[in-house]
């Protein structure tokens, strides 16, 4: 049975989006694990010194690098009393971690501003119903039932900023709808963005209002502003969950991957700034999301379940999508989210490679980074083929 | 009680971060970070070096012939406490509070003779008299009380009762009288019976048990015969030594099987073999019964050495003199053992030809671990910590974590003011960057805190829920104290000779060292106590105490990793693991017809297998399913 539902449970999220998913992962692993064709390497040819960075609590993801690579913020869950994500800041040097979200309702997607080292998130704390959220959920979770949809593109979603020395957090989006999967670009004026606000104070037609219904991403366009809030910009105008940009580091690309209406398929996508030159650069036909560049340029990391429906592994693939994608991890589980430190030189992602339950859904893994033999194995790579070739 | 522990954790984590905290995190950084920086770039300071060749030299010295594989209570262990307490004095360490030394004594069995015991039986008929005495057809058992008894005899069968919970109604003693009687049964458990059957018999003929059960029963004496159908057929039990040897309350003695047929005329239809055929079929009506005519009177004479293991035990007082409020539970406990096995001459070697009766060194057994702690002490003693930390090294772990468990029963320092132990049993042989931390599960700080420690260190970290494991933690898990276990895995050299200090990768050492003392002193300055989690045991674990498994397989399982499954660190060379193309990294998920998802289904399934019987075995390799088969060989 493959239904839409169970997708939903799968892209739950995020500026990458991760969240229930290894609910489904377990179930996944007896069957299909060697679909597809193997590699002929190993994953270590690529990545070395493999090992968990995060620990504690029930998850974590989303690790991205303030400039100096001595900082890096993430979100977890491993709080008593509040089972949504909230988001930290760890010393890369001392292991020092400290929360720097207000603790209550959920948020995802943090990023330092590359100047300045403030952090941007999204956040629900101020909604008044937060607390009972959370209430409700640890009652649901001690009641003994499993999700079938962890991430609900809750429209109180709003991004915020916390200031690098007091801390202090100041509102950049007041606009209905969910408003998350933040980024700055590398000069730090700017910041893009995922919202459904297109849903909301209009008046949707009944194809629309099913989709609101069923899963709420399907509204989700992307959006550039200014690091203030100001010039907030619409700019893509395609049906079906666009997420989870990023610039590119010159600055004058957005990555980001892009949903079929469907909500099953997705692909890498690159633009410019005012959403021009819209270019498809994967095409697995399968789910193919959570690209970020690495910091030479040359080539961007992202996941897909191309060997299997539960199986994600990270891929790389040329910045322009010329050639066919090379295949990063080999490991069974999960293996997504995949960002670079900003020497490019160690990777952290997030994986179940040493085991998830229903609340163990993933942390957060480092390794060093061979970039040399990733821009050799691309070069190697034969030219893109299309996935309706294969069909 | 699980809701109030998990919100007493939740401001114990908070208060970690308060203001007050900060300024000794940050002082302690400041050294740390030359390390850490060290450690990733290999451009090693002055200090880094140091700490490196520390290591070395802890564990080369430890692990010389000079001290003899540091047998507990031997010249070798004197030797080695005489060393350990040098590096305690040398760092600033002192003995604990209220000792005047830093050595701790404590008692220990040290070995265990037969000095005459003897045997008699008169008959109704003269010819049935019989007078025996020397080792090979009358000796003690090891648990044996002294003395002299007489009285008529019953045949047992195998001595087995299992417990109505097993929900396998079996029991030798079923309709037989045997007070005040001298009770003959059969050494292990039968022979033919199916694998689920034997495993559960299999679990209640431990020696020891039998005599309990005897002894419960009214009986004076238990004799033990290994039956003519059972491998070692007709051989006198060996004196094993036992460390936990203090009498069991009943006169108990092996005979041999002369012995045994001797009494055996007595009965008018059938010999013990005939007998024994009977009851190794499983039938459980095939019960014991009263031998005629005979008086046997039994003299058991067991001496048993008594010997002083010394614990080695220094601490390095609280040095935040500005702290007002005295932390709650003020000690932190690292610990090692740091004897071994000597000549390996106690039961628990595993050298083979050549090798017995050589030095066990010990290098990875556990020098590696008295070098961790030395090296982390020696780092603790200069960083601000608002406990106290105890450096101990225990002594008696080889005979069955004796020095440890004395400790936590007659603590120098109360164990409600210890807030959490970290032990290092094997800790030298770190491969591919991987660290094994055990234990987790007995309390929810460790996850937190073994993050934070580890990413200035970077091991690939195995991480172990279970707290009931065979080395010095468990008495700490049993005293209600929060703990964790480093290990590097275990391997071919386990328990023999050739566990030797050039086979010890010293830079994973050091970082064990490094990763052990953050943990260390994250714990020394944390702000409140994390409560302990008391963790249930698996059923397989519950089922108490076996007689070791007669069958040889040549595998050696790797204890790191939790994988679903039993993976094998290596094989024995020559053995029969290696002989069925079984290789390091295997996972095995079946074993002789039952499924195995972890070390305890594993060690159910071996005790069901026999010698020479072959089975069939799957496993796993790259992930691959694959099948082979294992014909498993008697002991050595």
């Amino acid at each position: 049975m493959v239904t839409r539902s169970v997708y939903v449970v799968l892209f739950v999220a995020l500026c990458l989006s991760f969240a229930g998913l290894p609910v489904q992962e377990a179930e996944g692993q007896s069957s299909g694990q060697q679909v597809g064709e193997a590699p002929e390497y190993d994953e270590s040819v690529l990545l070395s010194r493999v090992r968990q960075l995060t620990l504690e609590g029930n998850r974590a993801g989303e690790g991205y690098f303030s400039p100096d690579g001595t900082q890096m913020v993430f979100q977890s869950e491993r709080e008593a009393g509040n089972p949504f994500f909230q988001i930290y800041v760890m010393d890369m040097l001392t292991g020092e971690t400290r929360r720097i979200s207000p603790g209550q309702g959920k948020t995802t997607c943090a990023f330092f501003h590359p100047v300045t080292g403030d952090i941007e998130f999204a956040s629900t704390h101020h909604d008044p119903l937060s607390l009972e959220m959370q209430r409700e959920e640890l009652e649901f979770r001690a009641s003994g039932q499993e999700h079938r949809n962890a991430w609900d593109y809750d429209p109180e979603m709003e991004i915020y900023v916390a200031d690098a020395d007091t801390g202090e957090l100041t509102r950049l989006t007041n606009v209905r709808g969910y408003d998350a999967e933040g980024s700055y670009s590398p000069d730090g004026e700017w910041i893009v963005f995922a919202s459904t606000r297109d849903a909301y104070g209009r008046e949707l037609t009944p194809e629309e209002q099913q989709a609101m219904e069923t899963d709420a991403s399907y509204f989700s366009e992307i959006y550039t502003m200014r690091a203030d809030g100001s010039e907030q910009t619409r700019l893509t105008h395609v049906p079906g969950y666009d997420g989870g940009p990023f610039f590119s580091p010159d600055g004058k690309k957005i990555v980001w991957r892009r949903f079929q209406e469907n909500g099953m398929l997705a692909d890498v996508w690159t633009m410019d700034l005012d959403g021009s030159n819209q270019r498809q650069i994967t095409d697995f036909g399968a789910m193919s999301w959570a690209p970020y560049t690495h910091p030479s340029g040359e080539y961007i990391f992202f996941s897909s379940n191309k060997y299997g429906f539960a199986n994600f592994e990270v891929f790389i693939v040329d910045f322009d999508g010329k050639k066919e994608p090379v295949r990063v991890t080999t490991t069974d589980g999960f293996d997504g989210l995949p960002v670079p430190t900003p020497d490019g030189k160690q990777l952290v992602w997030t994986s179940t490679r040493y085991g998830a339950t229903a609340r163990q859904t993933g942390q957060l893994f480092i390794g060093n980074w061979n970039h040399e033999k990733a821009l050799e194995l691309l070069e190697q790579a034969p030219p893109r083929k299309s996935s309706s070739d294969s069909r | 009680m699980k809701m109030s522990s998990a919100r007493y954790l939740a401001a114990s984590e908070r208060s970690a971060f308060l203001p007050g905290q900060s300024s000794a995190i940050r002082f302690f950084f400041a050294a740390v970070l030359t390390l850490a920086v060290a450690f990733s770039t290999g451009a090693m300071p002055a200090f880094g070096q140091a700490a490196a060749s520390d290591v070395r030299r802890h564990v080369e010295t430890l692990a010389s012939d000079e001290f003899e594989g540091r047998l507990t209570g031997s010249e070798g262990a004197a030797l080695a406490a005489d060393y350990i307490i040098g590096q305690l004095r040398s760092m600033g360490a002192v003995p604990l509070p209220g000792q005047a030394s830093f050595r701790l004594p404590f008692e220990i069995i040290s070995g265990v003779n037969d000095t005459g015991s003897s045997l008699t039986l008169r008959g109704e008929a003269s010819d049935q008299d019989f007078d025996v005495q020397g080792a090979d057809q009358v000796q003690g058992l090891t648990f044996s009380d002294n003395g002299e008894v007489s009285g008529a005899v019953v045949f047992a069968g195998y001595g087995i009762t299992v417990p109505e919970s097993q929900g396998y109604p079996y029991d030798s003693y079923a309709n037989l009288d045997v007070e005040d009687k001298v009770v003959l049964v059969l050494r292990y458990s039968p022979e033919e019976v199916e694998r689920e059957t034997q495993a559960i018999l299999s679990g209640y003929s431990n020696l020891r048990y039998k005599a309990m059960r005897a002894r419960e029963l009214g009986a004076k004496a238990l004799l033990v015969v290994t039956g003519p159908r059972s491998l070692n057929a007709g051989k006198i039990v060996p004196m094993r030594f036992d460390s936990a040897a203090a009498g069991s309350g009943i006169v108990a003695a092996s005979i041999s099987g002369e012995v045994a047929a001797k009494i055996f005329e007595a009965v008018p239809n059938g010999s013990l073999e005939q007998i024994q055929e009977e009851l190794d079929a499983g039938n459980r009506d095939a019960t014991g019964f009263s031998i005629p005519g005979l008086e046997l009177t039994l003299s058991v004479e067991v001496e048993r050495e008594s010997a002083t293991g010394y614990n080695v035990v220094g601490h390095l007082p609280a040095s935040n003199e500005t702290t007002a409020i005295p932390p709650i539970k003020p000690y932190v406990i690292l610990g090692a053992h740091y004897d071994h096995l000597g000549r390996g001459g106690f039961g628990n070697s595993l050298a083979r030809g050549d090798e017995i009766g050589e030095i066990h060194h010990g290098a990875d057994d556990n020098a590696s671990g008295v070098a961790a702690v030395l090296n982390a002490g020696a780092a603790l003693a200069g960083m601000k910590r608002d406990r106290a930390v105890v450096l101990a090294f225990w002594s008696g772990e080889e005979m069955g974590v004796l020095g440890s468990s004395a400790f936590v029963e007659d603590p120098p320092v109360p164990m409600d003011e210890v807030i959490g132990y970290i032990n290092f049993d094997m800790v030298g042989r770190v491969v591919d960057n991987k660290l094994t931390v055990q234990a987790v599960g007995s309390s929810a700080v460790w996850p937190r805190l073994m993050e934070q420690s580890n990413v200035p260190v970077g091991f690939d970290l195995q991480i172990q829920e279970d707290p009931y494991l065979p080395t010095d933690s468990s008495s700490f898990n049993n005293s209600g104290v929060p703990n964790l276990s480093m290990f590097t895995g275990t391997h071919a050299d386990y328990h023999r000779p050739a566990d030797s200090p050039e086979r010890i990768n010293y830079e994973g050492l050091e970082a064990v060292a490094r990763f052990g003392a953050l943990i260390g002193y994250h714990l020394a300055n944390l702000g409140e106590a994390p409560a302990f989690v008391q963790v249930e045991r698996s059923p397989g674990q519950q089922a108490g105490e076996r007689d070791a498994a007669r069958a040889w397989t040549g595998t050696i399982p790797d204890f790191g990793g939790e994988v679903e499954g039993l993976r094998l660190g290596g094989v024995m060379e020559g053995g029969p693991a290696e002989e069925a193309g079984l290789q390091k990294g295997d996972v095995i998920v079946e074993f002789a017809g039952q499924q195995v998802t972890n070390i305890y289904d594993y060690t159910y399934a071996l005790e069901t297998v026999k010698v020479d019987e072959p089975i069939k075995v799957v496993y796993l390799r790259d992930g691959e399913r694959h099948e082979t088969v294992l014909t498993p060989r008697a002991r050595q």
